[in-house]
């Protein structure tokens, strides 16, 4: 069996799992035996690079350099970017589009950091796998819109991982769980993270996780409490220290500790250290006065819940448990919180740390085909629309649809000799289309024709990951139309192909090129011979080789779009050994077919 | 007749005879939906506007282990793409057939004659009531009074208390009619729900911009 990982890439810490014979298990850094790695990057002059510890040690030193949660910005354009994250960090200005951090005389877009946290992950899998590692599972807020999806795949693909699939992080959670319980019934996961809230309620039946509603709020988490604690240590100086991003670093990251603590004991210090200046600033605190600090905040919560309740269609009364995810969930005041929602205390027996990425690894082995009891149905977690006549927001697919959806809507021309249609695809559940946040531009080129004539059919399709893909054909012709994308807040295809090409090592590339090309037209070869034998002689295969012979063909597919030829050797050699005792039959009755029509003729 | 035409049917993969299924006997790849499948047909279910709720769910949740993308991640590209079109529609089947409001429209676009919600005319039985509560909300909106809010929320109640009354009556309509009558009187009752829907719509939203404007003083 393939060995696909789950990876929970958080806005603190990140975490990488993998599915084994006796249950999901999270995999350590070789050295040191660390099973979180803080989800930070810093960009050292010169071009190094450092991940984790280091980085986030870095931060107070170099606030600019060192990005502590790359996770609130993915997919999202400056405008988005509230006015505290612009005096942390330094963002190229006057670009359309996805943000782009400026660090150590470069610019970087939150893929590439982000990139760096799942490549350190891949090295912990790897080693602790003992082999190559491409193929991932990661896990999104279940609330994060089409493109912060897309920017998490992008990622990956930076990262040198197909990510097979997004999984939602509540969705994995309930996976960790019921696979934990043998659970049945309706439950619901409230996952307050570092920097993201989701609430999901989940049908569990059969081993079918059948997600009923999901709401949440991506800008809200752990940080939004640490930056309000901060505020109390940082009245203690003189407002030209307190505005130093060097201070206010380090003060965020005592009113962290602070936090935790707060989790365990009554009372505790805010202790600010600042060598340079050659001061110190404390503040004294009770858990008490931190609960009123951060009670409006945690009540933020509460809306989401109700929503999501209500899209379930059922009553609070009918949730047996509620699963309690995300660090900030430690917190006292959050579990009281959950307890008034729900009327019930929340299930808190899987480590609220780790409980996503258990349920990715549990994901990835269901789709390497080891858990063949237990699938996700789950939904796309806000409207999908088109911009229509005046500025509407015409919803083609409601909030909380299963997924895979897909719906079809016919288009035409408003003008004589118009040569493409253009399409305006929104996310969100406002009625104009301006207030809600626009994901892509389609461009579908017509040939010229009166007004009215052109019959445009076109498709769009939410996959299993939650991301929208549009294709169109002519209704008059039925040929396909090529559809142009024009992401709002993404990269687009040119720039990826730019970005892997800059993380290839260019000196040896005239001769690697060749040898990819060439594995390319043999594995051209023997997919084709492959499709011929089956077309022509499927009664020939014996129960199951139809689908590993479909496995190696694929694995072939994949590792043909990559520029790893030894992959792509390999991948051949998978496919001919796969194929070889089919090939025997095949061959077997081609003769039998010839001696019998020879004996035909002999009589 | 039908028969023959759908043995005829032999997965891409390995050949073998899929007949009406959507994943083959043999090796498992999702086949293309027979061409012409309505809604009922996807979920392997007789075309009938009364359905068993538990045997949908568990049509759906059969189906759904054997065609989602989940199961076919693994395979050739041509194997994903069917699973993904195919369960898509399997989603969207179980999505309008589960609902009873849902269903009866798609059985009227079944038949030729769908239901249209621009539709201004207002359903007779409602036309007192509709018009009475524009004028409460339109007096709520330019003149609003604690007593007036109360007034629309008891009507919201009643109108809510009727819609779901209507709806509740689908199932016995479902049970009880055939034929000719049936489809007039189907979209009749479709279209009240659907007045009620929108009328009810409006008033959460007026009491809501109150609510909204009362909280800014």
């Amino acid at each position: 069996m393939e060995r696909i990982v789950g990876i929970d890439l958080g806005t603190t810490n990140s975490l990488v799992a993998v599915l084994e014979e006796d249950g999901p298990r999270v995999l350590t850094e070789p050295e040191s035996g660390a099973r979180l790695l803080p989800s930070a990057v810093a960009f050292l002059p010169g071009g190094e690079v450092v991940v984790g510890n280091r980085a986030r040690e870095l931060a107070p030193d170099h606030p600019f350099e060192a990005i502590l949660s790359v996770k609130r910005f993915m997919g999202v354009g400056l405008e988005h970017v509230s006015d505290e994250d612009r005096r942390r960090y330094r963002f190229v200005d006057g670009r359309e589009g996805a943000v782009r951090f400026a660090v150590a005389g470069r610019e970087v877009t939150p893929p590439e950091v982000s990139a760096h946290i799942l490549r350190e992950l891949k090295r912990w899998a790897e080693h602790a796998l003992g082999g190559p590692v491409a193929k991932a599972v990661i896990t999104v807020p279940a609330y994060f819109n089409d493109s912060q999806r897309q920017a998490t795949k992008d990622a990956g693909r930076l990262a040198g991982l197909e990510v097979l699939r997004l999984v939602n992080e509540p969705t994995a959670a309930a996976l960790a769980y019921g696979l934990d319980k043998g659970e049945e019934g309706t439950i619901a996961v409230y996952d307050l993270g570092g920097g993201t809230f989701d609430i999901s309620v989940l049908k569990l039946r059969g081993g079918i996780f059948e997600v009923l509603a999901t709401n949440g709020d991506t800008r809200l988490g752990g940080d939004d409490l640490d930056a309000r604690l901060a505020e109390v240590v940082l009245a203690e100086l003189p407002s030209e220290l307190a505005g130093r991003p060097s201070v206010r670093a380090r003060a965020r990251a005592a009113a962290e500790r602070a936090k935790q603590e707060l989790s365990a004991q009554l009372r505790t210090e805010v202790v600010l250290d600042l060598p340079e200046v050659g001061r110190q600033a404390r503040a004294p605190i009770g858990r008490e006065d931190f609960e009123r600090l951060v009670r409006d905040i945690v009540a933020r919560t509460v809306g989401p819940c109700r929503s999501a309740l209500k899209d379930a269609g059922g009553d609070v009364r009918e949730i047996k448990e509620v699963v309690a995810v995300g660090g900030s969930t430690r917190a006292p005041l959050v579990r009281r919180q959950i307890e008034e929602i729900f009327g019930r205390p929340a299930l808190v027996d899987i480590d609220p740390d780790e409980v996503v990425a258990l349920g990715a690894g549990i994901q990835a082995g269901i789709l390497a085909g080891g858990r063949r009891d237990m699938l996700l149905l789950d939904v796309v977690p806000l409207s999908l629309g088109i911009e229509t006549m005046g500025g509407v927001f015409t919803r083609l697919i409601e909030r909380n649809t299963t997924i895979p959806a897909t719906v079809k809507e016919t288009f035409t021309t408003a003008v004589d000799s118009q040569t493409s249609v253009d399409v305006h695809v929104l996310q969100g559940e406002r009625e104009l289309a301006a207030d809600n946040r626009s994901l892509a531009r389609f461009k579908i080129p017509i040939g010229p024709m009166p007004a009215g004539v052109p019959r445009l059919e076109v498709t769009f399709l939410v996959d299993a990951n939650g991301i929208l893909s549009v294709t169109a054909s002519d209704l008059r012709t039925g040929l396909e139309r090529s559809v142009e994308v024009k992401p709002s807040y993404g990269l687009t295809e040119e720039e990826m192909e730019r970005m892997l090409e800059e993380s290839i090592d260019h000196a040896e590339d005239d001769v690697r090129q060749r040898q990819v090309r060439e594995a390319r037209v043999e594995a051209d070869v023997i997919l084709a011979a492959t499709r011929q034998a089956l077309a022509a002689h499927g009664p020939l295969l014996v129960p199951g080789e139809g689908d590993a012979i479909g496995a190696a063909v694929a694995g072939l597919e994949t590792a043909r779009t990559g520029v790893d030829y030894v992959g792509i050797r390999d991948a051949i050699e998978t496919l001919s050994r796969t194929t070889e005792p089919f090939a025997r039959r095949v061959m077997d009755e081609s003769l039998r077919e010839a001696l019998a029509n020879r004996r035909l003729e002999d009589i | 007749m039908h028969g023959s035409e759908t043995q005829e049917r032999q997965c891409w993969r390995c050949g073998t005879g899929v007949g009406a299924g959507l994943v083959c006997p043999h090796c498992e790849a999702p086949q293309p939906l027979p061409p012409g499948s309505d809604l009922f047909a996807v979920l392997g279910l007789p075309r009938r506007l009364v359905l068993d709720g538990a045997e949908l769910e568990r049509s759906y949740h059969a189906r759904s282990r054997a065609l989602h993308p989940d199961r076919h991640q693994t395979a050739e590209a041509r194997a994903r793409e069917l699973s993904e079109r195919a369960s898509a529609m399997l989603n969207r089947a179980y999505r309008t057939l589960r609902d009873p409001v849902a269903r009866g429209r798609y059985w009227l676009e079944l038949h030729g004659k769908p239901l249209h919600l621009d539709n201004k005319e207002v359903p007779a039985p409602l036309a007192a009531d509709v018009f009475d509560t524009q004028e409460k909300l339109e007096e709520l909106r330019s003149s609003p009074t604690p007593e007036l809010r109360d007034e629309v929320r008891q009507t919201r109640d009643a109108l809510a208390a009727r819609l779901h009354a209507l709806q509740e009556d689908l199932s016995s309509l479902y049970a009880g009619r055939n034929g000719d009558g049936l489809l007039g009187e189907l979209k009749r009752r479709l279209s009240e729900i659907a007045y009620l829907q929108t009328l009810l719509g409006d008033i959460e939203a007026t009491l809501g911009n109150q609510r909204g404007a009362h909280s800014r003083h």
